[in-house]
């Protein structure tokens, strides 16, 4: 090809591109806005909170319209951007929508409780921006490299989030734990997308199937041929970088240590931002080396591997926060153990698409992903919540420790009915959002039983573990209700009509809605679930 | 002789469990993030190495290049979050790092 025309079909992808990209230049515009702001001193009179709001707004819009511009189509429309390295279908500009809504939500939550405070802003709401346009690449990578920068650009201003409050020790404990393991699972990861795309011999993720099943071709097929054993062994060592960001056991330690130590708002943030990036990209990573002939059954086994690590993941989850007296500590053991209900999908997900029959399970494998999408959203709303009430309460009493909610609901019913809205959603009672997610969930997984009986056994532990969990969302609960407040505890006088009740229960609204009015979100989901699922597989 | 795709192949796999075992044996912070740098090296080694002999082309060498840029942007917060640590603890031993457990 001559240099020009090199040229020239570059110029014309990256305008055709550009308009494609409009939600990620929107928040890198919003950061460079607020560092030169800070250089001027501008910030002093327009604080960067508001820039960020501003910004976060935008964003959302843009990404509101981008949805809308692929609905207005009856087909199915996947784009491949920047020469191949982004895709833009509904899935992406799902998580787009998601991530951007969960960033706005994050900053209003900040301006109102204050951290970080004036001085710090722009340089944490940076950090914030950057983590997210890190998560929506994740979100559309295509390409080897888009993943392992995506991971990097979310973990990277993540470990500076949890060492934010300078000067406490728990705090920089926290960022120096998350740091080292953090780095370590990046560089097992990059060693497996090595393997992966060095014996494939593409780092194209929508052509390594189609090279996995010329590889299988090529020897006797299955694990005795060293080229998909050696692929087998890079998707592994990738699914542990993976399961790190996602918190599954054996790689959860950082997790509790990491909330506890980060300030409330912060362990929210990463609690659903960086998991929905995660598992976008564990999705599109699962589906790229799907239905390749020849590796069906190693798929399988690949999904009822995560199937078991999502039993045993839910199960510690649930048992460890038993006797957390934290209640950040608590939340991050929740965290992991819906971190496993929600791999239970992907699992589903692997069995389904890979399995013999796949050609007529079409509609089960667009409902695993739907109802992982679900999920998602409906999380945001719950957990978000859950630790708004501890930011807004941790202003008044110093304290995040399940003792300082005690009678809580004398002084300050509005956080209480909240934060009973978001556990009993948590818990996966009717009628709040999170039982309809774990319906979905469920449902597919047992339909992935049919294919495999072990997805029984997974079903029957995510049954027995919402039982489990039950206990201690409830021993929180009867902490603020029931027991009276102690005459020497500090006051926390939150009244209805004020900006941090409205913002709570804005939460608690959606995630009742969500409950009650499931096909608003699911039409939207099944959407997102079929762009991705029906890529033409050879 | 020239060197097969194997010899390069194994450089970077004993780079990677240099690095592995490095990670999980040093105490001294510091000594945990070169044995994350070993293991990235392993892995740029690799990529170089398939680039050569296998049809990933170019792409191996722009990976290891990005992926030498991103070694060092986390490096960079890894170090000042390890600085960070030594001004509240007066120590980079992670094993002092014990206060957050349960």
């Amino acid at each position: 090809m001559l240099f020009t025309d090199l040229i020239n079909s570059l110029i014309t992808d990256t305008t055709q591109s550009i308009p494609r990209f409009g939600v990620e230049l929107c928040l890198s515009a919003t950061i460079v806005l607020m560092l030169l702001m800070r250089l001027s001193g501008l910030d002093r009179l327009i604080p960067a909170c508001l820039t960020a709001t501003v910004g976060a707004l935008v964003a959302t819009f843009l990404a509101y319209k981008q949805f809308d511009a692929l609905h207005a189509k009856d087909a199915v429309v996947t784009t491949h951007i920047f020469t191949g390295l982004l895709v833009h279908d509904s899935f992406t500009v799902f998580f787009r929508g998601f991530l951007a809504l969960f960033l706005l939500l994050t900053v209003a939550l900040t301006s109102l409780t204050g951290i970080p405070d004036e001085e710090d802003s722009p340089d944490f709401y940076s950090l914030l921006f950057g983590a997210t346009i890190g998560m929506m690449l994740m979100a559309s990578a295509n390409n080897l490299l888009m993943l392992f920068i995506g991971v990097e650009m979310t973990s990277v201003p993540s470990y500076a989030m949890v060492g934010f409050l300078k000067g406490r020790k728990v705090s920089s404990e926290a960022a120096l734990k998350y740091v080292v393991y953090g780095a370590g699972a990046a560089g097992v990861m990059l060693y497996g997308i090595s393997l992966v795309g060095g014996v494939l011999g593409t780092t194209d993720m929508s052509m390594l199937s189609q090279r996995l099943a010329e590889a299988a071709a090529g020897g006797s097929g299955g694990l005795k041929d060293p080229e998909v054993r050696t692929v087998a062994l890079g998707t592994m060592l990738v699914m542990v970088g993976l399961a790190f960001k996602l918190s599954l056991v054996p790689f959860h330690f950082w997790c509790p240590d990491a909330f506890e130590g980060a300030s409330a708002e912060v362990a929210g943030f990463l609690s659903v931002a960086s998991k929905a990036g995660a598992f976008g990209l564990l999705v599109r990573f699962c589906l790229a080396l799907s239905g390749a002939k020849g590796t069906e059954s190693l798929m399988i086994s690949f999904g009822l591997g995560l199937g078991f690590i999502a039993c045993i993941t839910t199960t510690f989850g649930n048992l460890a926060a038993y006797t957390q007296t934290n209640l950040k500590r608590l939340l991050a053991y929740s965290t992991i153990a819906h971190a496993g209900y929600m791999v239970m999908a992907v699992a589903a997900l692997l069995v389904l698409k890979n399995s013999p029959q796949a050609a007529t399970l079409t509609e089960n494998i667009n409902q695993s992903i739907e109802g992982l999408l679900y999920y998602l959203v409906v999380y945001l709303f719950m957990n978000l919540g859950a630790f708004a009430v501890i930011a807004i309460a941790r202003n008044y009493t110093f304290s995040e420790e399940v003792d300082s909610f005690k009678g809580l609901i004398s002084q300050s019913p509005t956080l209480c009915i909240v934060m009973l809205i978001c556990m009993f959603s948590l818990v996966g009672m009717p009628p709040f959002g999170g039982f309809v997610g774990k319906l979905f969930i469920f449902a597919s997984a047992f339909k992935a039983g049919e294919v495999h009986g072990f997805m029984y056994v997974v079903v029957a532990f995510g049954a027995l573990n919402t039982v489990f969990s039950l206990v201690y969302y409830i021993r929180v609960l009867r902490t603020m209700f029931l027991e009276a407040r102690p005459a020497d505890a500090r006051p926390v006088p939150v009244r209805l009509a004020s900006w941090e009740s409205a913002f709570v229960v804005t939460l608690a609204v959606f995630v009742l809605l969500l409950g009650v009015l499931p096909h608003m979100m699911s039409q939207t989901a099944n959407d997102a679930a079929q762009a991705i699922a029906q890529l033409p597989t050879p | 002789m020239a060197a097969g795709l194997n010899a390069y192949l194994l450089v970077g796999a004993v780079l990677f469990v240099c690095g592995v075992i490095c990670m999980a044996t040093k105490r001294n912070g510091i000594g945990v993030l070169m044995g994350v740098e070993l293991v990235l090296n392993g892995a740029n080694v690799n990529f170089v190495a398939f680039s050569r002999y296998t049809d990933l082309g170019l792409d191996g060498q722009i990976f290891s290049l990005f992926v030498i840029v991103l070694a060092a942007a986390e490096a960079a917060v890894a170090l000042a979050i390890a600085l960070n640590f030594y001004n509240n603890h007066l120590t980079i031993d992670v094993d002092r790092a014990n206060k957050l457990k349960g």
